[in-house]
């Protein structure tokens, strides 16, 4: 039986090239963990070490937190924090309140030129965007931090890019993210009653008919305001979703001389379109997004945004909205963003500084901020990274009739890369900048 | 010989305290204004710009509605001031000798002591499309139910700034000038005038334009110069009630000042400049105006003639001090109804409930700056009285009246705009010290406290019967011990009001806490500005309200502790 001497003899050779290669693999397989394993243990040794010396540096001091204080939630939250780490770490955390980050920003620049490069009064900030870039661009941030946090390994960063990378820039270690942050809407449904020519706009084109068919009823916060830029990077990132990939990728690229005129002449056309039915004929824009939620409790405003969508609902439970608010998000997508904390390079407190972003990033820290009822800003951990017991302290109860339901983002945009940002600014306060 | 000794330290210090005075408020001025002129001129090393040359200027003409800025600056300044200044003369005109001024008086001197930002935000409540006058309006008369599209407030022509500028400055113009009145000779010598002008058949108001305004005038010119020229700069107002396409000059300047990029601190400099030179422009043309009033109406004065449709204008300035009057009234109650609202739609004149979890929470957060504004107050207002009590006793000492060029420096820090020099003098600080914020705060603070503490402490100083000295020293008492237990006994009561006064003004700072302090230092004004252009409006009320309460308690106090003290010493 030739035929079964063959498969004998091939079998026999089968076997042992199964065995030869079963060897290969585990060995080769094996060898590499057992290296990594080994060093992954010593750097993590290396890292407890580290952070032990942080710890008992950092404690007993005071933390100066510069962050945009216009929102008596924020400010809640952050004082709720400067509790629990004083209670921890008897750090005394001082929030500093901005009205504009930039602030805080130029603060650290001036200390640079003043050649103050050890004694900074600023600690730690709340950044992104386009402030981070700037800071980025001037080497004004203390680096590789962030992510050797103990809690940093909770927001999965080898899979989520959402907290490694500020606007497309990459963090290296500079910020440790926050919260997320996604656009949302938000109307009166009194005023926007379902009637023949008064539908809630959910895409952009449905926005300008339906702003055109109710002037005055809506308007967006003036550049260089986050919110407002916001919009206008939604607006821009909508009008270009018909365009060539060419054209679309540059949204994600530099903004250059040549390429200004191209990319951002659709959003001039849609502005120019829409500004004359604006609030106020888009003559007059508000400040900030606070303001914007003002005029909406007022009834000037019929739809509104925010980033931050629970703070729609605590705001109706403040009073400060009516009852008939109700929160969506676009159809056609939401633009969303990760927002950080910084440690600038000449902080007096870096250590303390690090033990306090360490602690906003705790779970309990991102639990309680998550709470609709304290602000209400969207976690940055992952939930699977989390144990059950953490994972419970994220459950809320029923949502609020003005909170946005849930799984209402279809459809996330991503940001464009922030030098857009200032070509926007330019164009608009150049064509809108001065009212005729 | 101990006593001696103590005698020689206090006359020394006494004696040195005019020139003290002198450095404390020249140094820091021009030291701030220096630094803002030499980075307008393009020499900035911390920036690595050390060329000298127009750049900054280049660059500011070049910004988008330049002209705009500067005219709505002009215009808000200029027209506000005059509103104000000619509303007080009908009102003294009008009421003069009668009881109504003091009602008038006692009804308006709580604005008085009102900050800015809280007046502006109370004017804003009031005007805005769904405030409460369109409130009051709908829906039965205009058939609104959503707030109109409206102007107010942040219109583009600057009403809204002028109205609130006007409201605000009326009161101060009006206390001012009923101070001078209430000088014993003076204000007596000028009823008479008065009275004989009536009795020559001239009518009330006729009668104190030709004969009370003369004399009046010269005395209240500086407060309408400092008037003018903090209207022409001020930025809590345009800021809380002004458009932003473009803002006020001022807002501008404070926006490049505090913008990421500093290059355009260079543009921020030489904006300074131009609002110095603006805010002097206006001061010479009011100056000039003068002039020329003197010379158009000094033929008027004596023609003889005895009225000038006197009923008509009696009545335009009734209507006029009602409807003032009545603004004032419903913002202040459009204020306290926010700070205490549940929800509360349009057009609803009421809210639907009253709550009081915007003061709790409010509350809560205030701690903080509600120390600071305590503890920066009150060392600046001690440090401040007692600046002005040794220079005031150096005058008597001396026997020699103040120079007039030191009487004309206490003034300087409220006609200076103090954008032009504060960001120079904040610079200056961080070369200096880095870490103190708070010293920074109270030391300009200071700037801006001491001139109302000297104003409103001068004239009771210099009023003082020097006999009860004189005598006190014939009995060998020492000059300190006069000064201590003779003098400053008789001037509780006016020490307790200018202690009230500097309380108020440093209570109110907004900009000088915000820049010396680098924004570290939080008051209550500080927080109300913040929150007024955003946040909540209940608790924008809130901030608001607790910005009036403090300084009132201040004045309160002033007022009740005399009685007491008086009580007691009659026993």
């Amino acid at each position: 039986m030739p035929l079964t001497k063959f498969w004998q003899v091939n079998s026999r050779h089968y076997f042992s090239c199964i065995a030869f290669f079963i060897c290969i693999t585990l060995s080769v397989s094996l060898f590499p963990t057992a290296i990594f394993a080994y060093t992954e243990q010593n750097s993590n040794l290396a890292q407890q070490s580290r952070w032990q010396k942080i710890e008992q540096t950092g404690e007993n001091q005071d933390v100066y937190f510069y962050a945009w204080g216009a929102d008596s939630q924020v400010n809640a939250y952050i004082q709720w924090a400067a509790t629990q780490v004083k209670t921890k770490y008897n750090i005394n955390l001082v929030h500093v309140k901005l009205s504009d980050t930039s602030e805080a920003v130029s603060r650290v620049l001036a200390e640079k030129s003043a050649n103050n490069n050890n004694q900074g009064s600023v600690d730690l900030m709340w950044i992104n965007g386009a402030n981070f870039a700037t800071m980025n661009e001037h080497t004004l941030l203390l680096k590789q931090w962030a992510n050797k946090l103990p809690n940093f390994q909770y927001t999965d960063p080898v899979n989520n890019p959402a907290v490694t990378f500020d606007f497309g820039i990459p963090t290296q270690g500079m910020e440790a993210p926050w919260g997320l942050a996604s656009l949302t809407f938000y109307y009166d449904n009194l005023a926007i009653n379902g009637s023949a020519n008064n539908q809630l706009p959910t895409t952009l084109d449905e926005l300008l008919v339906w702003s055109t068919q109710n002037p005055g009823r809506f308007s967006y916060p003036k550049p260089p305001d986050y919110l407002g830029m916001s919009f206008l990077k939604y607006a821009l990132v909508m009008l270009h979703q018909q365009s060539d990939e060419t054209i679309k990728a540059q949204l994600n690229q530099m903004a250059t001389k040549q390429n200004t005129q191209q990319i951002l002449m659709p959003l001039w056309n849609f502005l120019n379109k829409l500004h004359p039915t604006l609030w106020r004929h888009g003559q007059h824009f508000m400040q900030n997004g606070a303001q914007m939620r003002r005029l909406v409790d007022d009834t000037e405003l019929s739809l509104a945004f925010t980033f931050s969508a629970p703070e729609v609902p605590a705001a109706v439970k403040r009073f400060d909205l009516p009852k008939s608010i109700r929160s969506y998000a676009m159809s056609d997508g939401s633009l969303s963003n990760t927002h950080f904390v910084a440690i600038p390079y000449n902080a007096s407190h870096q250590q303390s500084a690090q033990l306090v972003a360490n602690f906003l990033l705790s779970p309990q820290a991102q639990a309680q901020k998550q709470k609709p009822s304290v602000w209400g800003d969207k976690t940055v951990l992952i939930q699977s990274t989390l144990s059950s017991d953490q994972q419970a302290l994220f459950q809320t109860d029923t949502p609020h009739p003005s909170a946005l339901p849930l799984n209402s983002i279809k459809r996330t945009l991503s940001e464009p890369h922030p030098s857009w940002v200032e070509a926007i600014m330019t164009g608009w306060q150049t064509r809108y900048g001065v009212s005729q | 010989m101990t006593s001696n000794i103590k005698t020689d330290v206090f006359t020394r210090m006494v004696k040195l305290s005019p020139r003290f005075l002198l450095a404390l408020l020249l140094l820091p001025i021009f030291a701030g204004l220096i630094s803002v002129l030499l980075p307008a001129f393009g020499w900035a090393p911390e920036l690595e710009q050390t060329s000298i040359g127009l750049h900054g200027f280049y660059a500011l003409w070049q910004t988008p509605g330049l002209s705009q800025m500067v005219t709505l600056s002009v215009s808000t300044g200029l027209i506000s001031t005059l509103l104000a200044f000619i509303i007080t003369l009908m009102i003294l005109a009008a009421f003069f000798n009668s009881p109504w001024l003091n009602r008038i008086q006692r009804l308006l001197s709580p604005i008085l002591v009102i900050p800015h930002a809280a007046a502006a935000i109370a004017v804003g409540f009031l005007i805005a499309p769904s405030g409460m006058i369109s409130r009051l309006l709908s829906p039965w008369l205009t058939g609104w139910e959503l707030a109109p599209n409206g102007l107010f407030p942040h219109d583009p022509y600057g009403i809204s700034i002028i109205l609130g500028l006007t409201l605000k400055e009326l009161p101060f113009l009006l206390l001012m000038a009923l101070g001078v009145l209430a000088q014993p000779e003076l204000g007596k010598k000028l009823r008479q005038q008065h009275k004989v002008a009536l009795n020559l058949g001239y009518c009330p108001m006729t009668a104190f334009f030709k004969v009370i305004l003369p004399s009046l005038y010269p005395l209240l010119r500086l407060p309408i110069l400092a008037v003018l020229a903090y209207a022409s700069a001020s930025v809590e107002m345009p800021l809380i009630l002004g458009p932003n396409t473009p803002p006020t000059l001022a807002v501008a300047i404070m926006h490049w000042f505090s913008d990421v990029d500093l290059n355009l601190r260079i543009k921020a400099s030489a904006g300074a400049l131009l609002q110095l030179t603006l805010t002097g422009g206006l001061l010479a043309l009011w100056l000039g105006g003068e002039k020329a009033v003197k010379v158009l109406f000094s033929g008027l004065m004596t023609n003889g003639q005895r009225r000038y449709g006197s009923a008509f204008w009696q009545t335009i300035t009734l209507v006029l001090t009602t409807l003032v009057i009545a603004f004032i009234l419903l913002s202040l109650i459009g204020l306290v109804m926010w700070s205490v609202a549940g929800f509360w739609r349009f057009p609803a004149v009421m809210p639907d409930q009253f709550v009081l979890s915007h003061f709790q929470n409010a509350l809560m957060q205030m701690s903080e700056p509600l120390f600071n504004t305590l503890a920066i107050g009150i060392i600046t207002t001690v440090f401040a009285t007692i600046i002005t009590l040794l220079c005031l006793e150096s005058e008597q000492l001396t026997a020699k009246p103040m120079s007039r060029f030191t009487s004309l420096v206490i003034y300087i820090p409220l006609l200076v705009p103090s954008i032009a020099f504060l960001f120079g003098l904040v610079w200056m600080q961080q070369l200096v010290h880095n870490q103190t914020s708070f010293f920074n705060v109270v030391f300009t603070h200071l700037l801006f406290v001491l001139p109302y503490v000297f104003l409103s402490l001068s004239s009771s100083y210099r009023r003082l019967d020097p006999r009860f000295a004189h005598v006190a020293a014939s009995l060998g008492a020492s000059p300190a011990k006069v000064f201590l237990q003779i003098k400053l006994p008789q001037l509780f009561s006016p020490i307790l009001i200018a202690i009230a006064l500097g309380l108020a003004i440093s209570f109110g700072q907004y900009l000088p806490t915000l820049l010396a302090g680098g924004g570290r230092i939080s008051t209550i004004t500080t927080e109300a500005v913040t929150l007024a252009n955003g946040a909540s409006r209940r608790t924008s009320a809130v901030y608001a309200i607790m910005q009036m309460v403090l300084p009132l308690i201040g004045f309160i106090l002033a007022w009740l502790l005399p009685k007491y003290f008086f009580k007691s010493a009659h026993r």
